[in-house]
């Protein structure tokens, strides 16, 4: 070994390198200084190791970004730790840059001759939101592309140039596949080539001033070796961040067609509140979200010569920055603060965080090439319940979707079960039945006396007994989900029984299989296979085909009829949300 | 040695390392500029006419929210039958309005308010009336108005982006 060092000493001289690389005078002093940009440099190198290990399972265009960051932190061993590591690095790199910056300003770092050391320490700052912001779209999830969708139109307003600016970074009018090319470029090697390059310069500038007036020349060997144990700490910091959120957040897939309530970052989140400080007109708006970051960023720059003697510090240094950090916090604490009492935000919230677990479900069986949104938007669970949202919970209730005070149509929970079937044919006029919609006062119960039969008129129950009541239901509520299906129930008695009463007693109102309805008033719907899937289908794709209810079903005069649904939903979608509301009624999800 | 020549070689070499560079670079300079360019120069496009609903499936004074499904063309990707958008229709006797649900202010999604009749943006907190007209909030103007028109009883909508942020409507390509 010692041979090999040797030979290849005589041909490199790599020994008279490390030995001038470690004796080299540096200035020391400033302890608190070189432990943060310690930290900084430790956090970049996080991430560019971590970087590399993510672009090997990383695939960058929108049908299968998604999947492979889905991949890299659910399937592939260790990727959780990688990409935890790597987000929580970015993380820290942010607020470790701010306090950087911080230090610098009260130890007065930025006085001559150190004044590129202090813009270059700005320029982090600046250089980690880039980061943050083109890192965040790699995903390619609900979080990132909408946010960056503001952060374009934000960019467009600026004048001039603003939508010529905005089109480069996005790749064109809409954010699409060539944007997040871009943005990857720019992550993975504009921008960290930038990093690199901007870390060294200050490192040089810092080996000949130091950070602070007034340190003396150290050997750089006795500064490495605490800058090796800070640097430590940052790692093992890192893994307990990354060990307690296991991992690092993903959303569901971007779907520009949601509803999703769009936050920037959490270091966004001050210029998210100014903004609406500033909200009267895209020109205000403009200065609150660019201008007054970007006078910020120029009153540090200029630190050198707006501190001069005869100038308190107080009023041109720390005034400024408590202004600035407390404003920032004030700010975020405001939208934060907001958004955990905002009801309707909430409950975007819990609906996104709801569909990103189910698409998490979905993908661990593979995604298929179409891409993540795809699966998300085509997963008959998800778009059964979308569907129902959009079109069915306007007027019927089920479970926590459709709002009671404006229901005008039956409650769907338990529909067409045993259970519910025996309730309704006792008092079909409860609201949770029939009683909202233009049905009402049509059906009789089939065991109370009507109350407006006068007294002492005869008046026969259609049903005797209880147990003629429980085997009309039975039948009804175990008949096949196709025609033709067997019955799902096995008491043979009980279901001849009721289908005998069905049969005699219902059709002087209803058809089944056909017949009946001897008084013609078109109303009482099919009883044969009453609640199955295919009576369902057939019901939201057209109430009037007499498969369930009849030409009077679309009658104007029928006030709040349940309208027909095969003209605006494909055939699918019909099916899909027949057989998603007939298994939520009973409590179970579609496989 | 006589210091004239040497002198005047030193210019010749800075004149033949400066025209060098400046050709080599400015060779590729221009090429990659027109590269990273080309997909920023959208031409101002008109819209697409898309089939949406039933006339019939619109219910007077309610608005609905209809997904726009066509051809999706993304740079190299073509889809086929895709949602690629969404409008809020809202029928008025055999007429119909549409809005884009695309927010006039910085591009969320617009939904029906919880709290009114009209439309509401859950980003920026934008509220406009059931006409679209803007009732409070930042958006600099109201909501889009899509050209309809009703064929054989289907709705049909004249899809179309616009700028955001800006007190006019200027389509984009």
């Amino acid at each position: 070994m010692g041979k090999l060092a040797a030979w290849i000493d005589e041909r490199t001289a790599w020994r008279t390198g490390a030995r001038s690389w470690i004796d080299h005078p540096v200035i020391g002093g400033a302890p608190w200084a070189s432990a943060l940009c310690t930290s900084v440099v430790a956090c970049f190198g996080v991430l560019a190791l971590t970087g590399v290990l993510l672009m090997t399972a990383y695939a960058p265009s929108p049908q299968s970004a998604w999947a492979s960051v889905f991949y890299v932190e659910y399937v592939l061993s260790r990727g959780w730790i990688i990409r935890g590591l790597h987000y929580w690095a970015a993380q820290s790199l942010f607020v470790l840059a701010a306090l950087h910056i911080a230090h610098g300003a009260i130890a007065s770092s930025y006085r001559k001759p150190r004044e590129v050391a202090w813009w270059l320490t700005l320029a982090v700052l600046g250089l980690a939101v880039a980061e943050g912001i083109t890192g965040g779209l790699l995903p390619w999830d609900q979080r990132g592309w909408w946010a960056r969708v503001v952060e374009g139109n934000i960019v467009g307003l600026a004048p001039g140039l603003g939508g010529w600016l905005q089109a480069m970074l996005l790749g064109g009018s809409e954010l699409g596949a060539l944007g997040l090319t871009r943005m990857h470029a720019l992550h993975v090697a504009v921008l960290p080539l930038l990093f690199a390059v901007l870390l060294l310069a200050r490192r040089s500038i810092v080996k000949r001033h130091g950070w602070t007036a007034g340190g003396t020349e150290v050997p750089h060997g006795r500064e490495l070796a605490r800058s090796t144990v800070v640097a430590a700490v940052v790692v093992v910091a890192l893994f307990a961040l990354t060990g307690w959120a296991h991992g690092a957040p993903l959303e569901s897939p971007a779907d520009p067609l949601s509803d999703y309530p769009a936050r920037p970052e959490w270091f966004l989140m001050p210029l998210y509140e100014l903004r609406k400080v500033f909200s009267h007109g895209p020109a205000a708006e403009f200065m609150g979200t660019s201008l007054v970051p970007a006078a910020v960023a120029g009153y540090f720059a200029l630190l050198p010569w707006v501190d001069r003697a005869g100038r308190p510090r107080a009023l041109t240094v720390f005034a400024p920055l408590f202004a600035v950090a407390i404003g920032a916090a004030a700010l975020a604490g405001v939208a934060w603060n907001k958004d955990a009492h905002d009801r309707q935000y909430l409950k975007s919230r819990a609906d996104a965080d709801r569909v990103a677990a189910a698409a998490v479900q979905l993908a661990m069986q593979g995604v298929a090439p179409a891409g993540a949104l795809d699966m998300v938007r085509n997963d008959p669970e998800l778009r059964g319940r979308s569907l129902f949202v959009a079109h069915c919970a306007s007027c019927h209730v089920l479970g926590d979707l459709g709002d009671p005070k404006k229901a005008t149509a039956s409650k769907l929970d338990h529909w067409g079960t045993t259970e519910w079937i025996a309730a309704m044919i006792h008092d079909p006029d409860a609201p949770e039945f029939f009683g909202l919609g233009p049905y009402n006062t049509k059906m009789p119960s089939v065991d109370v006396r009507p109350k407006d039969k006068p007294a002492g008129e005869p008046w026969t129950p259609m049903v005797k007994s209880d147990a003629e009541k429980a085997a009309v239901a039975a039948f009804l509520a175990s008949q096949g989900d196709e025609p033709g299906d067997p019955p799902r129930a096995t008491d043979a008695a009980t279901l001849a029984q009721g289908e005998k009463i069905v049969s005699d007693r219902c059709t002087t109102c209803h058809l089944y299989k056909g017949d009946g309805d001897l008084e013609s008033s078109g109303i009482a719907p099919e009883l044969a296979h009453y609640g199955s899937i295919a009576w369902t289908r057939s019901q939201v794709a057209n109430p009037s085909t007499d498969q369930t209810y009849r030409d009077q079903a679309l009658d104007p005069a029928m006030k709040k009829h349940m309208p027909r649904f095969d003209k605006d939903l494909s055939a699918a979608d019909v099916d899909i949300v027949a057989r998603w509301t007939r298994a939520h009624g009973r409590g179970q999800t579609l496989p | 040695m006589p210091e004239g020549p040497k002198t005047d070689r030193r210019g010749a070499l800075q004149v033949i390392a400066v025209t060098g560079g400046v050709v080599g670079a400015g060779a590729l300079a221009l090429p990659a500029a027109r590269f990273v360019v080309a997909p920023a120069a959208g031409g101002a496009g008109g819209g697409r006419w898309i089939k949406t609903v039933a006339l019939e499936a619109l219910k007077e004074g309610e608005p609905k929210r209809v997904a726009l499904v066509a051809d999706h063309k993304d740079a190299w990707t073509l889809e086929k039958q895709v949602e690629l958008g969404a409008v809020w229709l809202l029928r008025e006797g055999d007429a119909v309005k549409a809005w884009s649900v695309v927010c006039p202010h910085l591009g969320c999604a617009v939904d029906r308010s919880g709290t009114g009749p009209g439309f509401y943006c859950p980003c920026h907190d934008s509220s406009f009336d059931p006409a679209g007209r803007r009732l409070s909030g930042p958006s600099p103007r109201d909501l889009d108005a899509l050209a309809t028109r009703v064929e054989d009883g289907v709705v049909v909508v004249e899809f179309q982006r616009f700028r955001q942020g800006t007190p006019d409507k200027t389509p984009m390509g």
